[in-house]
């Protein structure tokens, strides 16, 4: 779960990451603040639960899902794609800069593309600041 | 079924300012079907309003329910009551439902979460298209089962307008001629004769053009 120190949220399943994001951390591989929500298969992750991580305080939010034709769960990671357009979409509304959301499909049981995708987001979301206060950000240069 | 789609999430935020207990609900009937207000949308919306609020600086309760059909009055009972619980109730039925809640659920403030759209079918997964206008005077007998009152941009009764270009229409080439159509169809069928056939001035007042429309079945009544 979330805590208040949480600012990236990654979802990701069972195949995609194997090792804990406390033993990364310890290893210094993964930046602070960020923590996985291991579902079963990312195709389970719906638009929701990826809006609820922004409310819960998230300044991004990604999801790690299997490269198409390699996995056992055909279509998941698929699925899981199509739902991240759709917050996307949501945040475009809030006039919030859809890239605060994004999805890496990456090969399965390697920990090293899905901490590259973790510091990615880490590195998105330092640029972009906090999630909340933005929007006026946005309109403002949009004006 | 009837088509329907979600409002622009501001128009939303605009609406329920204000509001800080809010009812979302859903429908199973066609909304559903078009996924625009059954169980998952309401879900997402609830979410999305939540988002909303906070990041307008602010928070809102929100509860969801879905019932089988907002468009009977059996399954608006529970809400006569509960509704009133709320500041508004935010129905995700067609406007349908919507009307329906406001005329029986008095004293619960119901504010709609979709547009209405039209009478579709659905081309395949995420796509649909107007097929039919109830207009209350079906002509498709009379061309091959295509309804240009639906289907033709100028709801023209008598053949094609000349506009059309490669059997699309001028308003938008994606759009097929739908006379274009009906006159392969039934020259295709040999049934041109129907063709030939010139049908009189439309009239309308079956269309809703003679106020609200009302059907009743005497052997049903209570």
């Amino acid at each position: 779960m979330s805590t208040d120190r949480t600012k990236i949220v990654g979802f990701c399943c069972h195949y995609t990451v194997r090792v804990s994001e406390d033993a990364l951390q310890m290893a210094g591989l993964l930046p602070a603040g960020v923590r996985f929500e291991h579902v079963p298969c990312t195709g389970r992750v719906e638009v929701p639960a990826l809006l609820a991580a922004f409310e819960q305080g998230a300044d991004a939010v990604f999801v790690v899902g299997c490269e198409e034709g390699s996995c056992h769960n055909l279509s998941g990671s698929q699925q899981a794609a199509k739902r991240v357009v759709q917050a996307r979409a949501i945040l475009k509304e809030f006039n919030v800069r859809p890239e605060r959301i994004e999805m890496f499909f990456v090969t399965r049981g390697e920990t090293e593309p899905v901490v590259a995708a973790a510091r990615e987001m880490s590195e998105r979301a330092g640029r972009l600041g906090p999630l909340y206060g933005e929007q006026a950000k946005v309109v403002e240069e949009v004006q | 079924m009837i088509i329907a789609e979600r409002k622009p999430l501001p128009e939303l935020m605009e609406m329920l300012a204000g509001v800080e207990r809010l009812l979302i609900v859903g429908c199973r009937g066609c909304v559903a079907v078009c996924s625009a207000g059954g169980d998952k949308e309401v879900s997402v919306l609830a979410t999305a309003l939540r988002l909303g609020r906070k990041l307008a600086g602010a928070n809102i309760e929100i509860d969801e329910d879905t019932y089988v059909r907002q468009c009977d009055p059996e399954y608006l009972e529970p809400l006569k009551t509960r509704g009133k619980d709320y500041d508004a109730v935010l129905s995700m039925a067609c406007g349908v439902g919507v009307n329906f809640i406001a005329d029986r659920c008095p004293g619960v403030n119901v504010l709609p979460a979709l547009n209405t759209t039209f009478y579709g079918a659905n081309l395949s997964s995420g796509e649909w298209a107007e097929m039919c206008a109830g207009c209350g005077a079906c002509i498709l007998h009379l061309t091959g089962g295509l309804c240009p009152v639906a289907r033709c941009a100028k709801s023209l009764s008598n053949g094609p307008c000349g506009g059309s270009v490669g059997g699309r229409c001028e308003i938008n080439p994606d759009v097929p001629c739908i006379w274009h159509q009906i006159c392969e169809k039934l020259t295709g069928r040999k049934q041109d004769k129907l063709l030939r056939k010139i049908m009189p001035i439309r009239d309308w007042r079956p269309a809703g053009h003679g106020g609200p429309r009302r059907r009743v079945r005497e052997d049903l009544l209570p």
